[in-house]
């Protein structure tokens, strides 16, 4: 049977060269260039360097820019629990339809997210259609502005990534143990003291995953800022998106893309040592 | 125990569900509205919006632009990523946990990473901008969505026929032909397509990788940062029902997946 496994294993090479040459060798290379000063691979020897580092962490506009978008993901993220906390709960527990209903959410995941945007910068601009309505109806005198702010660039972050939340919380209910519940309110628990200690708790693993699946879009999303913000709302993805296309200072962009993919990677791995690397795939049933 | 109907968890699920579907209702609505901007009331049923997409040459290039791009990146990934996931449910025996971690970092890094990462390594060693390179960044992404896709459906079941079939004489090329892949085919399926789907709806690494060419994506965010045409509104109804239709096959491949593996249990 050794032979069998040996042969198998062979069938890893192809994919995983393709891996290490154009994905996990780009990483390297922005590696060098975070720690290096000059255009590198030219000849001269390049000389390591944390400057770009400490430009990150010295200058005041790159943290507000960098503590904006920790911020405005972590709303997001805020919001997006709260909003499917509820659906999940009723697809993973009180219906019999949860499968088509699942299968109908993710329909607008699957439809590219400009569009879905899009949508939203039409429900949200200062002549568009919830301003019509309002201002149509008298509930409103005066239009309300909120295209091209903070609120608007969050409004379409939830919209976007909240149906992410959904399924590994919907996916962690579902395998709740009612008798759990029932339990602790035959011990004389409350309806709220039984959800919150014993269902909200287990489903942690959950909320996590989807944490993961939120979060760290979010903190990387370059285009829905770009769309729906304004001067106030511009994160991470529309510096790097600045540094690589106008200012063409590439080992400082590197080193912001570090960043980034140091913050996401620092949690991945947090993550997999709680739950486990099996959980990361398994959350993601579609 | 008897249970009341969750009246308002119900009706907040029909608000969730209205609130995820309203949008995309609206610019269907506006894609057959004659007037000029977004105002309401609506004008009349027009076709023009099409009409105007359908003699725009630029949206038709892009559209086969992405076309090829995903066909392309969605049959090498399988290809790879098929070969990968069976040689990691039955063959890796050492590191398997921290080679799965490393698998999962495309799916779970942000895109942006990925794209700025690909695009400083192409430039770095001097390859020009363009779809080819596009191509090659969407399959090292995809692979790890089709490892993800296949580790989740297949089960060791299917691979201990392998053995099977070797302890009855198969070669070993003769296992992965005749026994192990016809077995797995539906999931090899579900991968192609979930990788299709990937690759052509993927917009941030193919943004910083296209250069001046144009994929599906690309085009809608140049229309959406410089005014917003109508045509916007047809692109988004034609790419809804493209996707439902890719939706629907998907479902049509496990419903047969099901009989499938019915029948080999029986």
């Amino acid at each position: 049977m050794n032979t069998v496994f040996k042969n198998n294993k062979k069938l890893v090479y192809p994919a995983l060269l393709w891996f290490a040459v154009f994905f996990l060798l780009p990483l390297a290379i922005i590696l060098i260039y975070s720690f290096t000063a000059d255009y590198v691979f030219q000849g001269n020897r390049p000389a390591f360097t944390l400057a770009n580092f400490n430009e990150i962490f010295e200058k005041k506009h790159y943290l507000i820019i960098l503590g904006r978008s920790i911020k405005m993901s972590a709303i997001t993220t805020f919001f997006s629990i709260l909003f499917s906390y509820p659906v999940a709960y009723f697809l993973a527990k009180k219906t019999r339809f949860d499968r088509i209903l699942i299968v109908l959410l993710m329909v607008p995941f699957w439809i590219n997210y400009l569009v879905r945007i899009f949508a939203w910068k039409l429900l949200l601009s200062e002549n568009g259609i919830i301003n019509q309505v309002l201002l149509w109806s008298g509930i409103i005198d005066e239009p309300f502005r909120i295209l091209y702010t903070q609120t608007a660039v969050i409004m379409g972050l939830v919209y976007t990534y909240t149906p992410m939340m959904v399924l590994p919380l919907y996916a962690t209910i579902q395998k709740i143990d009612t008798s759990l519940v029932e339990a602790a309110r035959d011990l004389g628990a409350s309806r709220i003291r039984a959800f919150f200690d014993v269902t909200f708790k287990l489903s942690f693993t959950g909320i996590f995953a989807g944490t993961l699946l939120v979060f760290i879009p979010a903190l990387g999303s370059f285009a829905i800022p770009a769309i729906l913000g304004g001067t106030d709302s511009v994160m991470i993805g529309n510096l790097v998106e600045n540094q690589f296309f106008h200012a063409g200072n590439w080992n400082f962009g590197s080193a912001f893309t570090l960043t980034l993919a140091a913050l996401s990677i620092a949690l991945i791995l947090f993550y997999s040592r709680i739950f486990g690397v099996e959980a990361i795939y398994k959350s993601r049933e579609y | 125990m008897k249970r009341k109907k969750p009246v308002l968890l119900t009706i907040y699920t029909v608000l969730f569900f209205l609130y995820i579907f309203a949008p995309l209702i609206l610019i269907f609505i506006f894609a057959f509205n004659s007037g000029e901007g977004y105002n309401l009331p609506l004008r009349g049923l027009t076709f023009k919006w099409f009409n105007e997409f359908f003699s725009d040459s630029m949206a038709i290039k892009a559209i086969k632009n992405s076309v090829i791009i995903a066909v392309i990146s969605a049959t090498v990934s399988t290809l790879l990523g098929t070969g990968l996931t069976i040689g990691v449910i039955k063959g890796i025996t050492r590191f398997k946990t921290f080679f799965i971690t490393v698998l999962m970092l495309p799916v779970l890094m942000p895109s942006l990473t990925i794209g700025i990462a690909a695009l400083v390594f192409f430039r770095t060693i001097k390859i020009p901008l363009g779809i080819p390179i596009v191509i090659l960044s969407h399959v090292s992404i995809s692979i790890s969505y089709v490892f993800l896709i296949m580790m989740g459906r297949i089960e060791g079941f299917y691979l201990d026929v392998q053995e099977a079939a070797i302890d009855l004489g198969a070669s070993w090329f003769g296992s992965i032909k005749d026994v192990v892949l016809p077995a797995i085919f539906p999931s090899i399926l579900a991968g192609w397509l979930f990788s299709f789907m990937i690759s052509w709806n993927e917009f941030i690494v193919t943004y910083f990788l296209i250069g001046t060419e144009l994929t599906l994506p690309v085009y809608i965010f140049s229309q959406l940062r410089f005014g917003i045409s109508p045509v916007v509104n047809v692109i988004a109804l034609l790419i809804t029902l493209f996707t439902i239709l890719i939706i629907i096959s998907a479902g049509l491949i496990r419903r047969l997946y099901g009989r499938l593996s019915s029948r080999i249990i029986m």
